[in-house]
Protein backbone atom coordinates (compact mmCIF):
# COMPACT_ATOMS: atom_id res chain seq x y z
CA UNK A 1 0.00 0.00 0.00
CA UNK A 2 2.69 2.36 0.66
CA UNK A 3 5.18 3.38 -2.20
CA UNK A 4 8.27 2.51 -0.97
CA UNK A 5 10.20 5.85 -2.24
CA UNK A 6 11.52 7.69 0.90
CA UNK A 7 10.08 10.94 1.00
CA UNK A 8 12.14 11.72 4.28
CA UNK A 9 15.58 9.94 5.39
CA UNK A 10 16.61 11.39 8.87
CA UNK A 11 20.37 10.36 9.69
CA UNK A 12 21.92 10.87 12.37
CA UNK A 13 19.99 13.81 13.84
CA UNK A 14 20.89 15.25 17.05
CA UNK A 15 19.32 18.24 17.94
CA UNK A 16 20.66 20.23 21.27
CA UNK A 17 18.97 23.66 22.81
CA UNK A 18 21.73 25.24 25.00
CA UNK A 19 22.73 22.31 27.32
CA UNK A 20 19.75 20.51 27.19
CA UNK A 21 20.05 17.36 24.28
CA UNK A 22 16.45 16.96 22.75
CA UNK A 23 17.04 14.68 20.26
CA UNK A 24 19.89 11.46 20.10
CA UNK A 25 21.10 10.46 16.82
CA UNK A 26 18.01 9.68 15.13
CA UNK A 27 18.04 7.85 11.97
CA UNK A 28 14.48 7.51 10.56
CA UNK A 29 12.41 6.88 7.42
CA UNK A 30 9.29 8.53 5.93
CA UNK A 31 8.11 6.66 3.12
CA UNK A 32 6.13 8.27 0.62
CA UNK A 33 2.32 8.25 0.74
CA UNK A 34 2.19 6.66 4.28
CA UNK A 35 0.57 7.49 7.47
CA UNK A 36 3.55 7.40 10.04
CA UNK A 37 2.53 7.92 13.78
CA UNK A 38 5.12 8.87 16.34
CA UNK A 39 4.18 8.20 19.89
CA UNK A 40 6.11 8.41 23.14
CA UNK A 41 5.41 10.64 26.33
CA UNK A 42 6.41 14.28 27.19
CA UNK A 43 9.82 15.80 27.00
CA UNK A 44 10.34 12.61 24.18
CA UNK A 45 11.64 15.18 21.29
CA UNK A 46 8.68 14.53 18.98
CA UNK A 47 7.96 17.83 18.69
CA UNK A 48 11.47 18.51 18.13
CA UNK A 49 11.95 16.04 15.23
CA UNK A 50 9.08 18.04 13.46
CA UNK A 51 10.39 21.51 14.14
CA UNK A 52 13.48 20.36 12.64
CA UNK A 53 12.01 18.72 9.29
CA UNK A 54 10.21 22.26 8.19
CA UNK A 55 13.22 24.17 10.12
CA UNK A 56 10.86 25.69 12.26
CA UNK A 57 14.12 25.13 14.76
CA UNK A 58 15.48 28.29 13.09
CA UNK A 59 13.62 30.40 15.04
CA UNK A 60 14.83 28.77 17.99
CA UNK A 61 17.61 30.58 19.06
CA UNK A 62 19.13 28.45 21.12
CA UNK A 63 18.93 25.04 19.16
CA UNK A 64 21.58 23.22 17.50
CA UNK A 65 21.39 20.78 14.79
CA UNK A 66 23.51 18.11 13.94
CA UNK A 67 23.34 15.46 11.12
CA UNK A 68 21.38 15.03 7.61
CA UNK A 69 17.68 15.39 6.97
CA UNK A 70 16.89 14.64 3.46
CA UNK A 71 13.39 16.13 1.43
CA UNK A 72 13.18 13.73 -2.05
CA UNK A 73 16.72 14.15 -1.52
CA UNK A 74 17.37 17.53 -0.87
CA UNK A 75 19.54 18.54 2.41
CA UNK A 76 17.16 20.32 4.37
CA UNK A 77 19.95 22.07 6.32
CA UNK A 78 21.35 23.63 3.07
CA UNK A 79 18.56 25.06 2.06
CA UNK A 80 18.74 29.10 1.34
CA UNK A 81 14.86 29.85 1.40
CA UNK A 82 13.28 27.45 4.55
CA UNK A 83 9.79 29.32 3.25
CA UNK A 84 9.70 27.17 0.44
CA UNK A 85 10.36 23.85 2.25
CA UNK A 86 7.76 25.24 4.75
CA UNK A 87 5.01 25.48 1.72
CA UNK A 88 5.59 21.88 0.90
CA UNK A 89 5.29 20.87 4.38
CA UNK A 90 1.81 20.92 6.17
CA UNK A 91 2.05 21.96 10.03
CA UNK A 92 -0.58 21.89 12.57
CA UNK A 93 0.18 22.54 15.87
CA UNK A 94 -0.99 21.22 19.02
CA UNK A 95 -3.01 24.52 20.14
CA UNK A 96 -5.52 25.97 17.29
CA UNK A 97 -4.38 29.15 16.22
CA UNK A 98 -6.79 31.10 14.39
CA UNK A 99 -5.44 34.01 12.27
CA UNK A 100 -6.67 37.37 13.76
CA UNK A 101 -8.90 37.68 10.02
CA UNK A 102 -11.70 36.21 8.73
CA UNK A 103 -11.95 32.36 7.90
CA UNK A 104 -11.83 32.90 4.15
CA UNK A 105 -8.64 34.85 4.47
CA UNK A 106 -7.23 32.46 7.17
CA UNK A 107 -7.25 29.62 3.99
CA UNK A 108 -6.10 32.27 1.89
CA UNK A 109 -3.19 33.83 3.59
CA UNK A 110 -0.72 31.34 2.70
CA UNK A 111 -1.66 31.01 -1.01
CA UNK A 112 -1.90 34.73 -1.09
CA UNK A 113 1.40 34.98 0.39
CA UNK A 114 3.28 32.80 -2.06
CA UNK A 115 1.77 35.10 -5.29
CA UNK A 116 -1.37 33.19 -6.17
CA UNK A 117 -3.79 36.82 -6.71
CA UNK A 118 -6.75 35.46 -9.18
CA UNK A 119 -10.05 35.78 -6.50
CA UNK A 120 -11.54 32.48 -8.55
CA UNK A 121 -8.53 30.36 -7.85
CA UNK A 122 -8.17 31.46 -4.13
CA UNK A 123 -12.33 30.86 -3.81
CA UNK A 124 -11.84 27.05 -5.13
CA UNK A 125 -8.76 26.98 -2.42
CA UNK A 126 -10.73 28.04 0.05
CA UNK A 127 -13.43 25.93 -0.35
CA UNK A 128 -11.39 22.09 -1.09
CA UNK A 129 -9.62 23.03 1.53
CA UNK A 130 -12.57 23.70 4.29
CA UNK A 131 -14.38 20.66 2.82
CA UNK A 132 -11.05 18.29 3.54
CA UNK A 133 -10.38 19.64 6.65
CA UNK A 134 -14.47 18.96 7.13
CA UNK A 135 -15.17 22.20 8.20
CA UNK A 136 -16.91 23.58 4.95
CA UNK A 137 -20.46 22.96 6.02
CA UNK A 138 -20.81 24.34 9.25
CA UNK A 139 -18.83 27.46 8.05
CA UNK A 140 -19.83 28.32 4.64
CA UNK A 141 -22.60 30.96 5.14
CA UNK A 142 -20.70 33.06 7.19
CA UNK A 143 -16.60 32.52 5.38
CA UNK A 144 -16.27 36.23 6.29
CA UNK A 145 -16.40 35.67 10.05
CA UNK A 146 -12.94 36.20 12.36
CA UNK A 147 -11.56 32.63 12.26
CA UNK A 148 -10.74 33.68 15.90
CA UNK A 149 -14.54 33.84 17.05
CA UNK A 150 -15.06 29.78 16.27
CA UNK A 151 -15.25 27.12 18.79
CA UNK A 152 -11.81 25.18 19.55
CA UNK A 153 -12.57 22.19 17.19
CA UNK A 154 -13.17 24.56 14.48
CA UNK A 155 -10.94 26.27 14.70
CA UNK A 156 -8.75 23.31 14.78
CA UNK A 157 -10.05 21.89 11.54
CA UNK A 158 -9.38 25.25 10.51
CA UNK A 159 -5.96 25.21 11.13
CA UNK A 160 -5.89 21.73 9.39
CA UNK A 161 -7.30 23.38 6.26
CA UNK A 162 -4.94 26.63 6.11
CA UNK A 163 -1.97 23.97 6.48
CA UNK A 164 -3.70 21.83 3.26
CA UNK A 165 -3.59 25.54 1.48
CA UNK A 166 -0.76 24.98 -0.48
CA UNK A 167 -1.18 21.41 -1.35
CA UNK A 168 1.23 20.15 0.70
CA UNK A 169 3.37 16.84 0.10
CA UNK A 170 3.78 16.31 3.94
CA UNK A 171 1.31 17.27 6.44
CA UNK A 172 2.37 16.81 9.74
CA UNK A 173 0.13 16.73 12.73
CA UNK A 174 1.31 17.46 16.27
CA UNK A 175 -0.91 16.33 18.81
CA UNK A 176 -4.07 17.78 17.17
CA UNK A 177 -6.90 15.96 18.97
CA UNK A 178 -5.72 17.67 22.11
CA UNK A 179 -8.30 20.38 22.29
CA UNK A 180 -10.82 18.87 19.95
CA UNK A 181 -13.74 16.47 21.03
CA UNK A 182 -14.09 12.89 19.92
CA UNK A 183 -16.62 13.33 17.54
CA UNK A 184 -14.46 15.87 15.49
CA UNK A 185 -11.45 13.73 16.15
CA UNK A 186 -12.86 10.90 14.26
CA UNK A 187 -13.95 13.28 11.38
CA UNK A 188 -10.26 14.40 11.43
CA UNK A 189 -9.03 11.02 11.67
CA UNK A 190 -11.38 10.07 8.43
CA UNK A 191 -10.17 13.09 6.90
CA UNK A 192 -6.31 12.12 7.40
CA UNK A 193 -7.37 8.75 5.51
CA UNK A 194 -8.61 10.56 2.29
CA UNK A 195 -5.50 12.51 2.35
CA UNK A 196 -2.80 10.16 2.39
CA UNK A 197 -3.88 9.48 -1.74
CA UNK A 198 -2.22 13.11 -2.17
CA UNK A 199 0.39 13.32 0.32
CA UNK A 200 2.06 11.73 3.02
CA UNK A 201 1.06 12.03 6.51
CA UNK A 202 2.97 12.12 10.08
CA UNK A 203 0.97 12.31 13.09
CA UNK A 204 2.37 12.60 16.52
CA UNK A 205 0.19 11.52 19.09
CA UNK A 206 -0.08 10.59 22.65
CA UNK A 207 -2.90 8.26 22.14
CA UNK A 208 -1.44 5.21 21.43
CA UNK A 209 -4.73 3.77 20.43
CA UNK A 210 -4.92 6.84 17.64
CA UNK A 211 -1.42 5.56 16.19
CA UNK A 212 -3.31 2.59 15.80
CA UNK A 213 -6.62 3.22 14.39
CA UNK A 214 -4.39 5.86 11.91
CA UNK A 215 -1.28 4.72 10.92
CA UNK A 216 0.62 2.14 8.69
CA UNK A 217 4.18 2.56 10.90
CA UNK A 218 4.61 3.66 14.27
CA UNK A 219 7.68 5.04 15.88
CA UNK A 220 8.20 5.11 19.63
CA UNK A 221 10.43 8.06 21.12
CA UNK A 222 11.67 8.20 25.00
CA UNK A 223 13.83 10.78 26.03
CA UNK A 224 14.50 11.64 22.68
CA UNK A 225 15.93 8.32 21.27
CA UNK A 226 14.08 6.28 18.75
CA UNK A 227 12.72 3.31 20.26
CA UNK A 228 11.45 1.49 17.31
CA UNK A 229 9.87 1.83 14.38
CA UNK A 230 7.98 -0.89 12.36
CA UNK A 231 4.76 -1.78 10.30
CA UNK A 232 1.78 -1.60 12.97
CA UNK A 233 1.33 -5.16 12.98
CA UNK A 234 4.39 -5.51 14.90
CA UNK A 235 4.46 -2.49 17.02
CA UNK A 236 0.90 -3.51 18.14
CA UNK A 237 1.86 -7.55 18.69
CA UNK A 238 4.19 -9.09 21.11
CA UNK A 239 6.47 -9.27 18.91
CA UNK A 240 8.10 -6.18 18.77
CA UNK A 241 11.82 -5.39 18.88
CA UNK A 242 12.18 -3.84 21.79
CA UNK A 243 10.42 -4.92 24.78
CA UNK A 244 9.99 -1.19 26.06
CA UNK A 245 7.83 -0.38 22.98
CA UNK A 246 5.83 -3.46 23.74
CA UNK A 247 5.37 -2.32 27.63
CA UNK A 248 4.55 1.77 26.29
CA UNK A 249 1.74 0.02 23.74
CA UNK A 250 0.26 -2.07 27.04
CA UNK A 251 -0.02 0.96 29.06
CA UNK A 252 2.85 0.09 31.64
CA UNK A 253 4.43 2.74 31.86
CA UNK A 254 5.01 5.96 30.24
CA UNK B 1 -31.76 14.98 56.15
CA UNK B 2 -32.57 17.98 58.73
CA UNK B 3 -29.31 17.49 60.66
CA UNK B 4 -27.61 17.94 57.15
CA UNK B 5 -29.29 20.49 55.97
CA UNK B 6 -28.25 22.45 59.90
CA UNK B 7 -25.15 21.11 58.98
CA UNK B 8 -24.99 22.71 55.60
CA UNK B 9 -26.39 26.14 56.94
CA UNK B 10 -23.34 25.94 59.65
CA UNK B 11 -20.56 26.39 57.08
CA UNK B 12 -22.32 29.69 56.27
CA UNK B 13 -22.20 31.41 59.90
CA UNK B 14 -20.19 34.10 60.64
CA UNK B 15 -17.13 32.95 62.39
CA UNK B 16 -14.88 35.52 64.24
CA UNK B 17 -11.86 35.21 61.65
CA UNK B 18 -14.44 35.70 58.72
CA UNK B 19 -16.22 39.13 60.66
CA UNK B 20 -12.56 40.55 61.24
CA UNK B 21 -11.60 39.49 57.63
CA UNK B 22 -14.51 41.25 56.49
CA UNK B 23 -14.20 44.30 58.32
CA UNK B 24 -10.28 44.57 57.00
CA UNK B 25 -11.80 44.33 53.36
CA UNK B 26 -14.37 46.93 54.17
CA UNK B 27 -11.45 48.97 55.54
CA UNK B 28 -9.01 48.30 52.76
CA UNK B 29 -11.72 49.34 49.99
CA UNK B 30 -12.52 53.09 51.69
CA UNK B 31 -9.25 53.96 52.03
CA UNK B 32 -7.85 52.49 48.67
CA UNK B 33 -11.68 54.38 46.98
CA UNK B 34 -10.05 57.69 49.30
CA UNK B 35 -6.64 57.50 47.81
CA UNK B 36 -7.71 57.12 44.50
CA UNK B 37 -10.32 59.86 44.50
CA UNK B 38 -7.67 62.41 45.72
CA UNK B 39 -5.64 61.90 42.89
CA UNK B 40 -8.72 63.65 40.71
CA UNK B 41 -7.89 66.91 43.19
CA UNK B 42 -4.96 68.34 42.12
CA UNK B 43 -6.70 68.10 38.31
CA UNK B 44 -9.95 69.55 39.45
CA UNK B 45 -7.93 72.36 41.40
CA UNK B 46 -5.48 73.12 37.87
CA UNK B 47 -8.18 73.35 36.13
CA UNK B 48 -10.84 75.46 38.06
CA UNK B 49 -7.91 78.21 38.66
CA UNK B 50 -6.82 77.95 34.94
CA UNK B 51 -10.44 78.83 33.88
CA UNK B 52 -11.30 81.46 36.85
CA UNK B 53 -8.23 83.14 36.40
CA UNK B 54 -8.10 83.05 32.67
CA UNK B 55 -11.41 83.55 31.67
CA UNK B 56 -11.29 87.84 31.77
CA UNK B 57 -9.01 87.30 28.87
CA UNK B 58 -10.44 84.13 27.03
CA UNK B 59 -11.85 85.12 23.20
CA UNK B 60 -12.26 84.26 19.88
CA UNK B 61 -9.44 87.04 19.32
CA UNK B 62 -7.31 85.66 21.82
CA UNK B 63 -7.24 82.51 19.92
CA UNK B 64 -6.94 84.36 16.61
CA UNK B 65 -4.58 87.61 17.08
CA UNK B 66 -1.21 88.26 17.37
CA UNK B 67 0.29 89.46 20.25
CA UNK B 68 0.19 93.52 20.57
CA UNK B 69 1.71 96.33 22.98
CA UNK B 70 4.85 94.14 23.82
CA UNK B 71 2.69 91.58 24.17
CA UNK B 72 0.47 92.93 27.10
CA UNK B 73 -2.73 92.77 24.76
CA UNK B 74 -3.41 90.83 21.84
CA UNK B 75 -3.72 86.84 21.39
CA UNK B 76 -1.75 84.07 21.09
CA UNK B 77 -2.32 82.91 17.28
CA UNK B 78 1.54 82.74 16.36
CA UNK B 79 1.88 80.62 19.49
CA UNK B 80 -0.70 78.20 18.58
CA UNK B 81 -0.18 77.76 14.96
CA UNK B 82 4.00 77.16 16.05
CA UNK B 83 3.06 74.79 18.46
CA UNK B 84 1.40 72.82 15.52
CA UNK B 85 4.61 73.42 13.45
CA UNK B 86 6.94 71.93 16.31
CA UNK B 87 4.66 68.84 17.16
CA UNK B 88 4.20 68.11 13.55
CA UNK B 89 7.35 68.41 12.38
CA UNK B 90 9.19 66.62 14.93
CA UNK B 91 6.33 63.56 14.68
CA UNK B 92 6.84 63.85 11.15
CA UNK B 93 10.72 62.88 11.83
CA UNK B 94 10.12 60.54 15.44
CA UNK B 95 7.32 58.43 14.60
CA UNK B 96 8.65 56.82 11.26
CA UNK B 97 11.89 56.23 13.01
CA UNK B 98 10.73 55.26 16.23
CA UNK B 99 7.97 52.93 15.01
CA UNK B 100 10.60 50.85 12.19
CA UNK B 101 13.57 50.69 15.13
CA UNK B 102 10.83 49.07 17.20
CA UNK B 103 9.36 46.70 14.48
CA UNK B 104 13.74 45.81 13.87
CA UNK B 105 14.30 45.31 17.72
CA UNK B 106 11.04 43.39 18.54
CA UNK B 107 10.70 41.10 15.67
CA UNK B 108 14.33 40.41 13.67
CA UNK B 109 17.17 41.35 16.61
CA UNK B 110 18.48 38.55 18.03
CA UNK B 111 19.56 38.08 21.54
CA UNK B 112 23.14 39.69 21.38
CA UNK B 113 25.15 42.24 23.04
CA UNK B 114 24.65 44.56 20.28
CA UNK B 115 20.85 44.54 20.97
CA UNK B 116 21.27 45.00 24.26
CA UNK B 117 23.40 47.92 24.41
CA UNK B 118 20.73 49.52 21.55
CA UNK B 119 18.21 48.49 24.53
CA UNK B 120 20.26 49.87 27.40
CA UNK B 121 20.46 53.60 25.32
CA UNK B 122 17.16 53.62 24.43
CA UNK B 123 16.46 53.34 28.00
CA UNK B 124 18.99 55.86 28.97
CA UNK B 125 17.74 58.18 26.14
CA UNK B 126 14.85 58.03 27.78
CA UNK B 127 16.01 58.93 31.08
CA UNK B 128 17.73 62.37 29.98
CA UNK B 129 16.57 65.37 31.56
CA UNK B 130 15.14 68.45 28.53
CA UNK B 131 17.24 70.88 29.08
CA UNK B 132 19.99 67.87 27.82
CA UNK B 133 18.29 67.39 25.07
CA UNK B 134 18.19 71.45 24.56
CA UNK B 135 22.06 71.74 24.64
CA UNK B 136 22.51 68.76 22.11
CA UNK B 137 20.67 70.42 19.94
CA UNK B 138 21.87 73.90 19.94
CA UNK B 139 25.20 71.86 19.24
CA UNK B 140 24.65 69.51 17.43
CA UNK B 141 21.83 71.12 14.63
CA UNK B 142 21.87 74.61 15.55
CA UNK B 143 25.87 75.11 15.50
CA UNK B 144 27.26 71.89 13.61
CA UNK B 145 24.44 71.13 11.15
CA UNK B 146 24.46 74.70 10.79
CA UNK B 147 20.28 74.76 10.46
CA UNK B 148 20.46 77.37 12.80
CA UNK B 149 17.64 78.59 15.30
CA UNK B 150 14.38 77.57 13.08
CA UNK B 151 11.58 74.93 13.14
CA UNK B 152 13.49 72.25 12.10
CA UNK B 153 16.69 72.22 14.71
CA UNK B 154 13.84 72.67 17.41
CA UNK B 155 11.78 70.05 15.78
CA UNK B 156 14.60 67.57 15.76
CA UNK B 157 15.59 68.28 19.04
CA UNK B 158 12.09 67.29 20.02
CA UNK B 159 12.23 64.19 17.87
CA UNK B 160 15.55 63.27 19.27
CA UNK B 161 13.66 63.43 22.93
CA UNK B 162 10.43 61.79 22.27
CA UNK B 163 12.09 58.52 20.16
CA UNK B 164 13.00 56.63 23.14
CA UNK B 165 9.76 56.38 24.51
CA UNK B 166 7.88 56.03 20.73
CA UNK B 167 10.25 52.84 20.51
CA UNK B 168 9.41 51.68 23.61
CA UNK B 169 5.46 52.53 23.10
CA UNK B 170 5.76 50.56 20.18
CA UNK B 171 7.93 47.43 20.79
CA UNK B 172 5.24 47.05 23.87
CA UNK B 173 2.16 46.78 21.12
CA UNK B 174 4.17 44.76 19.48
CA UNK B 175 4.98 42.22 21.90
CA UNK B 176 0.96 41.86 22.72
CA UNK B 177 0.34 40.16 19.56
CA UNK B 178 0.44 36.92 20.52
CA UNK B 179 4.23 34.74 19.19
CA UNK B 180 1.21 31.32 17.98
CA UNK B 181 0.23 34.35 15.41
CA UNK B 182 3.84 34.51 14.05
CA UNK B 183 4.50 30.98 14.33
CA UNK B 184 1.17 29.89 12.27
CA UNK B 185 2.49 32.35 9.42
CA UNK B 186 6.39 30.93 9.36
CA UNK B 187 4.98 27.31 9.20
CA UNK B 188 2.85 28.58 6.01
CA UNK B 189 5.98 29.68 4.19
CA UNK B 190 5.08 33.43 5.41
CA UNK B 191 8.24 35.22 5.69
CA UNK B 192 9.08 37.51 8.70
CA UNK B 193 8.17 40.75 6.94
CA UNK B 194 5.25 39.31 5.03
CA UNK B 195 4.15 38.21 9.27
CA UNK B 196 4.99 41.89 10.30
CA UNK B 197 3.10 43.46 7.03
CA UNK B 198 0.01 41.42 7.31
CA UNK B 199 -0.40 39.99 10.73
CA UNK B 200 1.50 41.75 13.00
CA UNK B 201 1.45 45.57 12.11
CA UNK B 202 -2.52 45.34 11.70
CA UNK B 203 -3.12 44.01 15.00
CA UNK B 204 -0.69 46.00 17.08
CA UNK B 205 -1.72 49.32 15.15
CA UNK B 206 -4.04 51.10 18.00
CA UNK B 207 -1.52 50.39 20.51
CA UNK B 208 1.08 52.48 18.62
CA UNK B 209 -0.95 54.78 17.50
CA UNK B 210 -1.38 55.51 20.91
CA UNK B 211 1.86 55.50 22.38
CA UNK B 212 2.23 58.01 19.52
CA UNK B 213 -0.65 60.47 20.19
CA UNK B 214 0.27 60.24 23.55
CA UNK B 215 4.40 61.77 22.58
CA UNK B 216 1.93 64.66 20.83
CA UNK B 217 1.52 65.77 24.48
CA UNK B 218 4.62 65.78 25.51
CA UNK B 219 6.21 67.49 22.62
CA UNK B 220 3.54 70.30 22.91
CA UNK B 221 4.06 70.93 26.62
CA UNK B 222 7.83 71.06 26.35
CA UNK B 223 9.78 74.19 26.66
CA UNK B 224 13.53 73.82 27.42
CA UNK B 225 14.11 72.27 24.04
CA UNK B 226 12.64 74.42 21.69
CA UNK B 227 14.10 77.45 23.96
CA UNK B 228 17.52 77.96 22.07
CA UNK B 229 16.90 75.62 19.02
CA UNK B 230 14.04 77.68 17.38
CA UNK B 231 11.52 78.83 19.69
CA UNK B 232 11.15 83.17 19.72
CA UNK B 233 10.09 85.23 21.98
CA UNK B 234 8.32 87.24 19.82
CA UNK B 235 7.49 87.37 15.95
CA UNK B 236 5.77 89.89 14.43
CA UNK B 237 5.32 87.18 11.36
CA UNK B 238 3.94 83.29 10.47
CA UNK B 239 6.62 80.98 9.96
CA UNK B 240 6.58 80.31 6.18
CA UNK B 241 8.86 77.66 6.04
CA UNK B 242 10.83 75.18 8.62
CA UNK B 243 13.95 76.93 8.46
CA UNK B 244 12.04 79.57 10.06
CA UNK B 245 11.93 80.30 13.79
CA UNK B 246 8.31 80.66 15.29
CA UNK B 247 6.69 81.08 18.55
CA UNK B 248 5.08 78.40 20.71
CA UNK B 249 2.68 77.97 23.19
CA UNK B 250 4.96 76.51 26.13
CA UNK B 251 7.53 79.21 25.12
CA UNK B 252 5.09 82.28 25.36
CA UNK B 253 3.45 81.20 28.54
CA UNK B 254 6.68 80.81 30.04
CA UNK B 255 7.69 84.60 28.47
CA UNK B 256 4.68 86.25 29.40
CA UNK B 257 4.65 84.92 33.02
CA UNK B 258 8.61 85.83 33.60
CA UNK B 259 9.76 87.64 31.18
CA UNK B 260 7.65 90.56 29.71
CA UNK B 261 6.49 93.25 32.38
CA UNK B 262 2.84 94.85 33.12
CA UNK B 263 1.05 91.83 31.44
CA UNK B 264 -2.74 91.46 32.50
CA UNK B 265 -2.63 88.22 34.90
CA UNK B 266 -5.70 86.84 33.05
CA UNK B 267 -3.35 86.10 29.63
CA UNK B 268 -0.33 83.89 31.42
CA UNK B 269 -3.75 82.09 32.74
CA UNK B 270 -5.49 82.10 29.49
CA UNK B 271 -2.67 80.76 27.49
CA UNK B 272 -1.78 78.11 30.03
CA UNK B 273 -5.53 77.04 29.89
CA UNK B 274 -5.63 76.53 25.87
CA UNK B 275 -2.21 75.13 26.36
CA UNK B 276 -3.68 72.35 28.73
CA UNK B 277 -6.98 71.80 26.61
CA UNK B 278 -4.82 71.43 23.28
CA UNK B 279 -2.99 68.72 25.47
CA UNK B 280 -6.08 67.13 26.75
CA UNK B 281 -8.15 66.77 23.67
CA UNK B 282 -5.31 65.16 21.82
CA UNK B 283 -5.04 62.88 24.94
CA UNK B 284 -8.97 62.59 24.47
CA UNK B 285 -8.78 61.93 20.98
CA UNK B 286 -6.17 59.16 21.57
CA UNK B 287 -8.07 57.37 24.34
CA UNK B 288 -11.57 57.43 22.15
CA UNK B 289 -8.96 56.03 19.33
CA UNK B 290 -7.86 53.36 21.42
CA UNK B 291 -11.20 52.26 22.92
CA UNK B 292 -12.72 52.17 18.94
CA UNK B 293 -9.94 50.38 17.68
CA UNK B 294 -10.05 48.01 21.13
CA UNK B 295 -13.81 47.12 20.11
CA UNK B 296 -12.66 46.02 16.54
CA UNK B 297 -10.09 43.50 18.62
CA UNK B 298 -9.51 40.54 16.74
CA UNK B 299 -8.90 37.59 19.23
Amino acid sequence: MSGQRNKIEIRDLSLRYGNDQALYNINLDVREHEILAIIGPANAGKTSLLNCINRMIDFVPSARVSGSIRFDGLEVSKLRDPAQLRRRIGMVFPLPVGLPMSIYDNVAFAPRMSGIRSGSALDEIVETCLQQAALFDEVKDRLGDLGTKLSGGQQQRLTIARALSLRPEVLCLDEFSIAVDPVTTMKIEAVIKTLREQMTVIVVTNLVLQAKRLADRTALFLGGKLIEVDDNEIIFSRRTADMRTFQYVQGLFG
Amino acid sequence: MSAVREQSHAVFQATAVTLANRSRERFAVRVLTLITTLLILPLIAIISLLVAKGAPAMSLEFLLAAPVAGMTAGGIFPAIVGTLWLVGVSLAVAAPIGILAAVYLNEYAGDNWVTRIINLAIVNLAGVPSIVHALFGVGAFVLFLGMGTSILSASLTLAIMTLPVIIASTKEALASVPLAFREACWVLGASRWQTIRHVVLPNSISGILTGVILQVSRAAGETAPIMFTGAAFYLPFLPQSVYDQCMALSMHLFTVSTQVPNVPEAIPYATALVLLGLVMSVNLTSILFRSYLRSRRKW
